[in-house]
């Protein structure tokens, strides 16, 4: 079962509080501390003091513990089978560790239970030996914090070298592809990581270059027919994002996006028809009218 | 005086609320009617508590709007797992559970139940001035929990009943994957409960086109893959939103459809008593009860496989009134001399569809489709460039044809001369 008090913040954060108890931890100001880091907003007020007052019976009235050993639980099966389930996924050769322990139970699924349906077939190969050389060699120098050296093949298909500091892997489910989120050289923010031909760690210092974020705000208006408001707020669900209700079957929402994803956006507007509107900005609105004026003059047969 | 807690007993509550408040957003209080005004408060409360900053507001004329505005792309871990992490329980079960796992500190110490009782009192409860009582059927049935979990083994010896815990697994390596998979993997969840048990480290990955809203499907999630792993029939209950009360309903399921598009999760399943396939959205389901397993899973889901070629999204059967066994949809495309992408659109995102070069500027693209409607979404994305259009199913050509004429309206577009 997922939900389950063994799995719950509650539960680790008393872990957490005995361990450091155990080490000696005696300042409440700290404990609280890993309170409000482990657990939610208001466990401040029930944690330590069900603790202190007895109620749940693992600490002595001087904050000292009953336990003898620093709490550990064993993974579940319902863990061990999910990790079981991991290790059959075709990306999973990106990360060098090996799955042995888990013999004792079935896989939770595998990649027959489930099918992504609308991904795009052009993904990255994960099965390519030199792209998983790559990916380990950029994922420990994010995690280390050094720079690399890169080399490319950029949009019009030329070879070229950049030295980047690795900020993170951005994965994206719809195209099924890495790509590399860099800090350090003006015209490279986003590295495909299937155009990466070698990389290497350089030593040599970074100067951090401040990115222009540019955000938009696009307002959609939507005509609750054949279902458009449902599809339309969990199409956009995983922008932020606000919704107001303007008429009987109206609505109005506001998606906030990255600039560079403003074509994407206007085609996922035009997506919906007629059941939803873009009213805002005016520069957005344009776009789509373009392409219906476009359109238009195709004189569909 | 209010017996509020931040824990919850019943997830099927903060589900229905957490969806409401995350995908909808707009309604005050009063629009939640079917609850009472303590219970809006109370999930409310233990939304914010749970979700903090997330949690935002606006005042309209109809009162305050509560609502979840996450960019999944900012945010590094699903802001909704926590509430998976938010169960309730006993005085009694928090101090059993830590000094059990206390005295079977190792995979070596094997103890029965009269030595276990014996330890807990003189030990560890004996300390206290009001020591909790744990009955032996009390501790009986944790240990039975546990052995369920297989955090603890039971094992005979002689006569005796003896339990141990289970064998510890090292996830020192493992933080890079669990970072990545607890949001990549279906039921991701659980990667977040192993990410709890890892020491702090830096996340390498971020997500793009990141739906999270599936996380409040999970336990649905792990039940339905769970029958499938053991091919078994289940009884579940729906809340479709074409019916008004929830149907109980007897299925084989038989594959989890998940989409990067819109985060819709399906189950395909099959329906003995109707004899046909059929789609069922995830986060209508609850209650699932695995019932007997079924020596027909591997022949439908061979069915399934077949079918699948001509599956747009979900749509598995054609509608009862289609006479034809699968409709066509065609559609040519202009792409100028400098749209390559628009061809790399087309291959990447054709599906089961064939792509067909015309000349060097159109394209056509065709599909044996189960249901049309499925496909014309994805259509209408390449508005500007449209030329022709030729549904077997001329009653949603028409559609799409009309609905373009609304959208020209719309959006006052006009062409002189036409």
């Amino acid at each position: 079962m997922i939900f389950s008090e063994l799995y719950s913040a509650y539960y680790n954060t008393v872990a957490e509080i005995i361990s450091r108890i155990i080490d000696g931890e005696r300042d409440e100001r700290k404990l609280q501390k890993i309170v409000s880091e482990h657990a939610f907003g208001e466990s401040v007020t029930t944690i330590l003091p069900a603790l202190k007052s007895g109620k749940w019976q693992l600490l002595r009235p001087d904050m000292s513990t009953v336990l003898k050993h620093k709490p550990s639980v064993p993974l579940t099966n319902l863990q061990k089978r999910w990790l079981n389930a991991v290790s059959l996924d075709p990306r999973v050769k990106l990360f060098d560790v090996s799955f042995n322990g888990l013999d004792d139970v079935d896989p939770l699924f595998t990649p027959d239970d489930y099918y992504v349906y609308d991904k795009y077939c052009d993904g990255d190969d994960f099965s390519d030996e030199g792209y998983i050389e790559r990916f380990r060699i950029i994922l420990s120098a994010i995690r280390a914090g050094t720079p690399i050296k890169v080399n490319l093949t950029n949009r019009s298909g030329k070879e070229m070298y950049a030295k980047v500091m690795p900020l993170r892997l951005e994965y994206s489910e719809k195209d099924d592809k890495f790509r590399l989120i860099t800090d350090g050289c003006k015209y490279l923010h986003t590295i495909n990581l299937s155009k990466i031909r070698s990389v290497k760690y350089c030593g040599e210092t970074f100067k951090h270059i401040p990115r222009e974020e540019r955000y938009d705000t696009v307002t959609l208006r939507i005509k609750d027919e054949r279902n458009a408001l449902e599809r339309c707020m969990l199409h956009f669900a995983h922008f932020e994002k606000r919704a107001e209700r303007v008429g009987k079957n109206e609505y109005l929402l506001h998606v906030k996006f990255d600039h560079k994803d403003e074509s994407e956006i206007v085609i996922r507007t035009l997506s919906f028809g007629a059941r939803v509107k873009a009213e805002a900005p005016d520069s957005f609105v344009e776009l789509i009218k373009k392409k219906l004026l476009a359109q238009k003059l195709l004189n569909l047969r | 005086m209010s017996s509020y807690s931040e824990l919850i007993k019943n997830f099927e509550r903060i589900r229905a609320y957490m969806r409401e408040f995350y995908v909808y957003g707009f309604k005050s209080r009063d629009g939640y009617n079917q609850k009472s005004a303590r219970s809006y408060d109370d999930e409310r409360r233990r939304m914010e508590s749970i979700l903090g900053d997330h949690m935002s507001f606006v005042r309209t004329p109809e009162g305050k709007n509560i609502f979840i505005s996450i960019d999944s792309r900012s945010s590094r871990h699903n802001p909704f797992y926590k509430a998976w992490k938010s169960k309730s329980f006993t005085d009694g079960d928090i101090t059993l559970h830590f000094i059990l796992f206390d005295i079977l500190h190792s995979p070596e110490i094997a103890l029965s139940i009269p030595e276990i009782m014996q330890i807990i009192d003189r030990e560890y409860l004996s300390e206290f001035d009001s020591p909790l009582m744990f009955d032996e059927s009390t501790l009986r049935k944790k240990l039975k929990e546990y052995c369920d979990e297989g955090i603890i083994i039971s094992e005979k010896s002689g006569k005796r009943m003896l339990y141990r815990r289970a064998e510890d697994f090292d996830l020192s390596d493992y933080c890079d994957l669990l970072d990545f998979y607890s949001e990549a993997a279906p039921c991701g969840v659980i990667g977040s409960f192993l990410l709890d048990r890892t020491r702090p480290h830096k996340n390498a990955f971020g997500f793009k086109h990141h739906y999270i809203t599936g996380a409040m499907d999970s336990e649905v999630l792990a039940a339905l893959f769970t029958a499938m792993r053991q091919k078994r029939v289940i009884t579940v209950t729906n809340h479709s939103r074409r019916s008004d009360e929830p149907r109980r309903n007897r299925i084989i399921p038989l594959r989890i459809f998940i989409s990067t598009q819109n985060g819709k999760q399906h189950l395909i399943a099959y329906q003995p008593d109707f004899n046909n396939f059929r789609s069922l959205r995830i986060d209508y389901l609850s209650a699932v009860k695995l019932e007997e397993v079924t020596p027909r899973f591997d022949e439908l889901r061979a069915m399934l496989d077949l079918k699948q070629s001509n599956m747009w999204g979900v749509v598995v059967n054609r509608g009862k009134r289609g006479k034809e066994p699968l409709e066509r949809v065609t559609f040519t495309v202009k792409v100028e001399p400098n749209e390559d992408y628009i061809i790399k659109r087309l291959y990447r995102e054709k599906r089961g569809g064939t792509v067909e070069k015309i000349d060097d500027s159109t394209y056509r693209f065709t599909a044996d489709v189960y249901e049309t409607s499925e496909i014309i979404p994805w259509i209408r994305t390449f508005i500007c460039r449209i030329v022709q259009l030729d549904f077997s199913n001329r009653t949603d050509e028409n559609k799409f044809r009309r609905d373009l004429e609304e959208m020209y309206r719309m959006y006052g577009i006009e062409v002189s001369g036409q």
